[in-house]
This record gives structure tokens, C-alpha cells and sequence, in this order.
């Protein structure tokens, strides 16, 4: 009975938190709505039920009205290459379940995903609503399936699994970068061949079984769907990339990219989208003699769709600063926010990153210019909830900055 | 010809001794503490005249509409009206003005970029103490980093071994210009520093080899015993020089370059430069100094501080921080944003922000933009003129070159950044950057932008 008290009230609260009944309006402020109707100042939204159902309509009408006068409205951010809810503490082994020991292009790391870990609050505190978290390993080619998720915290945060298929191409440190791109190569071939065999009725009757999991995934890749996220950085290796693309119709987009501009008219005429890290401006390889904070910018100039992204998952809430650094090296503001936003909904199919109505409201509202450093996060709303921005780390702050004369661990914020 | 002299000098020295009439003296043994000094000589220095900036000093202070003189290779003059008439004058107005940018903490140079295995020359994994080992002879002065970080209004770094031994190794505090060798960046007249390592680094390198140490006690033990064999060093050479001033004929120690290194810490020579990130590991490492009369110097990535900022201040420590890096270890899981604003609101402290990195080496000024804000969102009260301190005066005073730099005070080194606007913006930038009133980084002049000889003609 004592056990069984406590977790009803859990339970209660938690369905108090998820009702979803009132239609709130933001109202007064300044939208960048990173989509099509460009920056709109003086304007307000309305959204009810986890969507966006107006956009600056004449009448407000609401249960509930914030006024974001001298604020800035955007989309909420959407983190991508993430270990969100797969690593803890990176030294501690128990808390690393980003990888597999047998990596495999079907490996879905989302069966280990902890909602409850310490590192999304905090993530938070940068604006951050959603990410695509993906496995994390250099060691083989394939290392598994990205999923999506809320950055709410809670037990039914994953959206989608198996979002994006996950592969390292580039120098390696055991084979040569040849072989990676002939598995790859490989894979596709066969696959086709075995569609192309069913289609024409050659199949052996014998031998038709169910399709694998790899196959199904194969044949998602060669549907154009499903985005295989490689990673690469020299100029070499993105064209032979590009060539994939064009060859097989798979939705290459380039993780890394740091050589990019080297090819950036190739990637923009073949539509591949590249996933920059702003920050990773030096040579820190043979493959990335042309690492520049320019490069985001340069990318954007030549028409291909970027995205920025900052894998260090801990300090993640630090994307938009990068997205700043981007500005300051020729990125344009409104392409920086999409980079962040609508650039990511729609290479990974998300129904976000965008104020436009019918599309989730995760939705931010900044103290001022979302980029400076000078700037917070005054009200975040994810699905239509709004979601604290409160972390572990302020209570450890309260509890050492406190005036109580007693012992800090008896302070307990 | 060279043999020759020596032997000339040998038997004068006998010469003499013998008409002393006490048992004849050897040559005196001296242990030449500065064999590899610096060759650095200043680029060309300028007479500049910065006009009407905002200056912030180093010093806690903010002048507006201010004038900062450059001459001979110093700082000549800081505040109102200044004039000089064959200075280069230029226009301050909307600007920022700071002191040269300090970091503490790199390894520039020893971990480069490009990060290939030929180039990992920061750690020395092969015994628990290398003290003999210092860092200057791992510095690649061509590592494209220190380019990147001059861009980021770099004046001065310390490079340092890294953190898989107990005591690492010598640091050394480089001018962030560009030379073929390290001598030719070596800061004149810094002090050197000793790398020591607290915690979990350490203890995972060997106790994954099965020897000492594998725990955090074996890891005080290391210490204490260097340090008890660092003492013994130390006294019989004091020995064999009070003997031998009183004429006497005493044999030399037997020189040892890893005693000779923990020697200089006891005599006050050398500072030590501690990565240490817990509260209770800190205060340990503060009462080991007590225990070997030494001072404990800096702790680095001090991720606890805010848990014994007091003490801190109390011992007349500094702590050298991270805005945020956290959870990537146990022992940097209690991370709080706020912690340098903690550490610095107790008199007498020091608090600074450091990088030990080669992409936020670039931008610290955004680094501790990110600690003054946060702070203030939380209570404190930081502004610009305070929080500069972090990456410059304060820095200055770890690695004991207050005297020379890290503010504009007259007289001191001319090392100095222009920034097009606030520091304490994600929009700023270095718009020129003088070392020794010598301009090394101009944004709009790329005869002042340097390149290493990696990156000519690869790109």
C-alpha cells in the first residue's frame, strides 16, 4: 500500500501535465518563422492540441495569451547527431549505449534511449525542442539507425525510430577509405539486383523468404526515402558520395562536410545537404585541410541546404551560439535558423521547425536575438506544452549559493 | 680551441686552491636552469594611437571615449585626450579595446592540428611522474592552432603536458607569433610551470596496466613520495653549495632531471599548474603543499570550485575554468555555469577562464560572455570590466607575469586587441591584435594574417 500510494500520485501528475486542452496565443512579438512568410514583426500565433492552428490572425482568440512584446518567437531547435538518453557520462561504460559491438546498418540504438537522463534539461536551456539522436561509432562503416525525439523528458518522447540510417566514410585507421565506399556500393548493387529480379519474376521460388531487416532498409535507401547520413570530409570522397546519390537515388546528406566548399557546386546541383559543424575550423585531418568558419556561410551562398549541428551532446544547448559564429562569418541570420529548423524537418521528415500552421508547436520564445549570448530562453513550448528549462545543475548552483546557515547537503533547492 | 680554454680554466682553478692551503676544490658544479632560452624578438613595433575607444582595462575598470597609446614596444599611456603626433592613429569609436588575451591552458603545438599520430606529443604515458619531461621540446610551432587562436586576440598561452601522469611535466609560456622555433615564441622571463594531474586520468592510464596507481589514494601516495625524494634532492644540494662556499671540497650530487624540475616548485621557481576538478581532491592537493612547503599554484578544469571557493581565496589559489564542459567524466558531472562567478565574489581570489582547446582557444572572450551572463541571470552582478579580468589580468597572475601583462597600465607589454564591438557578443571580433606594440593580426589586412608552412600551398 505504502509502495502503491506514491506512484498513483506520479502517474496523476503525469496525465495532468499531458491534457491538452487549452488553446494559448503568443501575441506582439517578432516571429522568424523559418519557412516562407520570412520574419513578421508585431505578430501573433495561436496553437492548440500540439499544432499551430493560426498564424497572425486578426481576432486573438485563446484560453490563454502571452504577450511577447520585445521578444523574439521562433521554432524550436532541432539537434541533430546526438547521443541524447545513449551516454550519461562518456567515461562510464554502464551509461554508453551508443554503439554496438556488432554495428550493422539495422542496429537501433532508440531500445536504449533514457528519456529521464540529466543531459536534456540542460540541452533546454538552448532552445533545443527535438533531435535526432543517432549511434556513435567510427569503427565500421554502418553504425546503425538515427530516431527522433521530443525534448520534453518524457516516457513517450520518441517520435520515430529508424529515421535516418548512419555510416562513416573518409580516412580510416584500419582499411582503406576505399572499402567503405565499396560496402556500400556493394549493398546497393545486391539489393537492386534483388529487386530487379523479383520485378522481372526471376526470383527463385525456392529461395523467396521473408525480407531481412537490411534488405527492407536497402531497399528504403534506394527508394529516395529514408536519408543515409554519411559522414566524410574530404572532397574526394563527398563526390564519390554525390555519385552514390545520383547512381542509386539515395538521399545522401553529408555529415562533417568540413571540405565541402571544395565541391559546393556539386553538392548543390546534386541536392545533397550538408550537416556542418560551425566551430571545426582547423585541419584537424588530412581530410580537412579546408576546415573554415566561413564554410557554413560559403555552402548557403552556393544554394546547398545546410544544417548545423554540434555533436557534443553535453554542451549542446551551445547550437545557437554557433549559429551566431556563422553570422559573424557571412552565413545570413535567416539561413542560420533554418540550418537549425525547417533545413532539418525536412531532410528528416519532421512535421516542425517551421511557425507555419499544421506543424507541431515547439515553439521558443527568446529574450532577444536568439544567436547572442547575452539572450535566454524566456518560454519554451514542445508538442504544445510548455516545459521548464530548469535543470540539475541550477540546484547544485542554489544549493551552494545559499545564505542558509547550515551544511550544503541539508539545502536542498 | 673550445677543449683547450677548458682546460686552461681547470688548472688556474687548481692553481688557486692550491695556494689556499685547504684540499684543492673542484670546478663548481652548477646546473644551468635556462638551456634552452628564448630567442623572441618583437615584429615591428608601431607608434599607434587607438582614439575615443571603450576600454576595458584588466585592472576591473571601464573607460569610455578612451585613448590607449602604443610606443616602443609598451604601453605608453591609457585614458583621456592623448596625443602624440607621430603616432598611427586609429579610430576607436564603436570599438573595444583589451588587454591581449591570455590562456592558461593549451596544448597547442604539442597535440596539433592535423591530430595524426605522428603528432601526439603531449603525454608522456610511460611512468607516473615525468617531472624530466617538459612540454617545449613537443612544441610543432607550425601547428596551424596558434594562427586561429591569434585570430581570436591570443597574445600569450601556456602550453601544457597532459594529464595522464601524476606530475606531467614542465609547461611553458609561449608568445602567440609566428616562428620556425619554439625558442622564438618562448615568452622572456615567464616562469615555467609543472603540469600535475588529480583524479581519474592518471589512475585509468596505470591502474588499466595493473601498477601504481590505480586508486585516488595511490594517486596521493605518487605524489607524496616525489615530493619526499624532490626534498631530499633539494637538501643535498644545498648541502653540497654551503660546503662548498665554506671552501670545503664536497662531492656533487648526482644531478637528476626529474628532481631538478620538483626542486624548482620547492624554491619557489616553478608554478604548479594542477588539473583537478574536485572540491575534496583540491583541498587535498592544497594541504600536500603545506605538507612539502610549496605553493599549490592553479588548479585547471576546477569544475568544483564553487563547492570551497573560500578556501580557495583563503590559500591564494587560482581556479581556471570551463563555462560548461561537463559529464564527459564522474569527476566533471557536477558542472554548474556559474562557477567562476562563484569564485571570483570571495576577496582575494582568482578566477579564470581557460580553453584546453584548440576551437574554443579562439573564443574565449565568448567563453566567459557565456559565465557573466549566466551568472547574472542566476544574481551575481558581473560586468565587462570584471569579466575580462578572467582571461587576462587574472591569467596573467597564474603563470606570474602580472608584472609584464595582461592590462593596460602604462609601461607594460603592448599587447593589446582591438575588438569591432563588445567582446562579450557571439558577433565579435579581433580587428587587430598588437603583441609588444607590434601588430601581428589585422581582419581587414591580409598582410598581417599569418599561415603556417602546413597549410601553404594545400589550400
Amino acid at each position: 500500500m505504502k509502495l502503491l500510494k506514491p506512484s498513483l500520485i506520479a502517474l496523476s501528475l503525469l496525465t495532468s501535465c499531458t491534457v491538452l486542452a487549452d488553446k494559448v496565443a503568443i501575441t506582439n512579438t517578432t516571429i522568424y518563422t523559418a519557412g516562407d512568410n520570412g520574419v513578421l514583426t508585431n505578430a501573433s500565433v495561436i496553437f492548440e492540441d500540439g499544432k499551430i492552428i493560426q498564424l497572425n490572425p486578426s481576432v486573438i482568440n485563446a484560453d490563454v495569451v502571452i504577450d511577447g512584446t520585445d521578444k523574439i518567437l521562433t521554432p524550436g531547435l532541432i539537434s541533430t547527431m546526438n547521443q541524447f538518453g545513449l551516454v550519461e557520462v562518456g567515461a562510464v561504460s554502464t551509461t554508453r549505449d551508443a554503439s554496438a559491438k556488432k554495428a550493422s546498418i539495422v542496429f537501433d540504438p532508440s531500445y536504449a534511449y533514457n528519456p529521464e537522463t540529466s543531459l536534456i534539461p540542460f540541452a533546454r536551456k538552448g532552445g533545443i525542442t527535438r533531435s535526432l539522436v543517432a549511434p556513435s561509432s567510427r569503427e565500421s562503416v554502418f553504425t546503425g539507425q538515427a530516431f527522433t525525439i521530443f525534448m520534453n523528458s518524457e516516457f513517450d518522447s520518441v517520435i520515430d525510430t529508424n529515421t535516418a540510417v548512419i555510416a562513416n566514410f573518409g580516412g580510416a585507421r584500419k582499411d582503406s577509405r576505399a572499402s567503405s565506399l565499396l560496402e556500400l556500393i556493394d549493398k546497393l548493387e545486391g539489393q537492386q539486383k534483388k529487386l530487379n529480379d523479383e520485378i522481372l519474376g526471376k526470383a527463385d521460388d525456392k529461395k523467396s523468404k521473408k525480407a531481412s531487416d537490411e534488405e527492407l532498409t536497402l531497399t528504403a535507401l534506394l527508394d529516395g526515402v529514408k536519408p543515409l547520413v554519411a559522414s566524410a570530409s574530404r572532397s574526394s570522397d563527398l563526390l564519390h558520395l554525390i555519385k552514390v546519390k545520383e547512381e542509386f537515388g539515395v538521399n545522401v546528406v553529408i555529415s562533417g562536410g568540413e571540405d565541402a566548399v571544395r565541391v559546393k557546386e556539386q553538392l548543390a546541383a546534386a541536392g545533397v545537404p550538408v550537416m556542418i559543424k560551425v566551430v571545426a575550423n582547423l585541419p584537424g585531418s588530412f581530410d580537412s585541410l579546408h576546415a573554415s568558419l566561413t564554410t557554413a556561410g560559403e555552402l548557403e551562398k552556393a544554394g546547398v541546404k545546410v544544417i548545423l549541428y554540434s555533436p557534443d551532446s553535453h554542451m549542446a544547448k551551445n547550437l545557437r551560439l554557433d549559429a551566431g559564429n556563422a553570422i559573424s562569418y557571412g552565413m545570413s541570420p535567416v539561413g542560420a535558423l533554418k540550418a537549425m529548423t525547417s533545413n532539418v524537418a525536412e531532410v528528416f521528415n519532421m512535421n516542425a521547425g517551421e511557425i507555419a500552421v499544421g506543424r507541431s508547436a515547439d515553439l521558443v520564445l527568446w529574450s532577444a536575438d536568439p544567436f547572442e549570448v547575452s539572450t535566454k530562453v524566456d518560454t519554451l513550448w514542445i508538442n504544445g506544452e510548455q516545459v521548464s528549462t530548469e535543470s540539475r545543475q541550477d540546484k547544485l548552483r542554489d544549493r551552494y549559493i545559499s545564505k542558509e546557515n547550515k551544511p550544503r547537503g541539508y539545502i536542498k533547492p | 680551441m673550445r677543449k683547450f680554454a677548458l682546460s686552461v680554466t681547470v688548472v688556474s682553478l687548481a692553481v688557486l686552491s692550491g695556494c689556499s692551503g685547504n684540499e684543492a676544490q673542484d670546478p663548481h658544479v652548477t646546473i644551468n636552469k635556462n638551456p634552452y632560452p628564448s630567442t623572441y624578438k618583437s615584429m615591428e613595433q608601431l607608434t599607434v594611437l587607438i582614439k575615443g575607444a571603450t576600454v576595458l582595462t584588466g585592472t576591473g575598470k571601464i573607460l569610455s571615449d578612451a585613448d590607449v597609446l602604443l610606443e616602443n614596444g609598451v604601453i605608453k599611456a591609457v585614458g583621456s585626450n592623448i596625443e602624440n603626433g607621430s603616432a598611427q592613429v586609429i579610430d576607436g569609436k564603436g570599438k573595444f579595446v583589451t588587454p591581449g588575451i591570455i590562456d592558461v591552458h593549451s596544448h597547442l603545438g604539442a597535440y596539433p592540428s592535423p591530430s595524426v599520430e605522428s603528432h601526439q606529443d603531449g603525454n608522456e604515458m610511460t611512468n607516473p611522474v615525468t617531472a624530466e619531461v617538459w612540454v617545449e621540446h613537443s612544441v610543432w610551432p607550425q601547428d596551424p592552432g596558434f594562427e586561429a587562436a591569434r585570430a581570436g586576440g591570443i597574445t600569450t598561452l601556456q602550453i601544457l603536458p597532459g594529464s595522464g601522469n601524476l606530475i606531467g611535466g614542465r609547461g611553458v609560456t609561449l608568445k602567440n607569433i609566428p616562428s620556425p622555433t619554439m625558442q622564438g615564441m618562448k615568452f622572456p622571463d615567464a616562469p615555467y610551470g609543472l603540469k600535475m594531474a588529480c583524479g581519474e586520468n592518471p589512475k585509468r592510464v596505470y591502474g588499466s596496466r595493473k601498477v601504481t596507481p590505480s586508486t585516488r589514494m595511490g594517486n596521493m601516495a605518487g605524489y607524496r613520495n616525489a615530493w619526499i625524494e624532490a626534498t631530499e634532492y633539494k637538501r643535498a644540494w644545498e648541502k653540497y653549495e654551503r660546503d662548498y662556499a665554506a671552501g670545503k671540497n664536497p662531492q656533487a650530487p648526482e644531478r637528476n632531471l626529474t628532481y631538478d624540475t620538483l626542486r624548482g616548485v620547492l624554491d619557489g621557481e616553478i608554478r604548479i599548474h594542477n588539473h583537478c576538478y574536485k572540491a575534496e581532491e583540491m583541498a587535498m592537493m592544497m594541504d600536500l603543499g603545506k605538507e612539502f612547503n610549496y605553493h599549490p599554484g592553479t588548479f585547471h578544469h576546477a569544475v568544483e570550485a564553487y563547492k570551497i571557493a573560500g578556501d580557495l581565496a583563503d590559500n591564494g589559489v587560482c581556479a581556471a575554468m570551463w563555462p560548461e564542459w561537463w559529464g564527459f567524466k564522474m569527476e566533471a558531472f557536477d558542472m554548474i555555469q556559474e562557477n567562476a562567478a562563484v569564485v571570483d565574489s570571495y576577496q582575494n581570489s582568482c578566477a579564470i577562464v581557460h580553453s584546453d582547446s584548440d576551437t574554443t582557444i579562439q573564443r574565449l572572450n565568448q567563453e566567459a560572455a557565456k559565465i557573466m551572463y549566466r551568472s547574472n541571470e542566476a544574481g551575481f552582478k558581473i560586468d565587462e570590466a570584471k569579466a575580462i579580468t578572467w582571461i587576462t589580468l587574472n591569467a596573467a597572475k597564474s603563470l606570474g607575469i602580472d608584472d609584464k601583462t595582461g592590462s593596460l597600465e602604462a609601461g607594460k607589454q603592448g599587447d593589446v586587441v582591438i575588438w569591432n564591438q563588445s567582446p562579450f557578443s557571439v558577433y565579435a571580433k579581433a580587428e587587430q591584435v598588437f603583441i609588444d606594440g607590434a601588430k601581428v593580426f589585422d581582419i581587414n589586412d591580409d598582410a598581417y594574417q599569418a599561415k603556417s608552412d602546413f597549410l601553404l600551398g594545400q589550400d
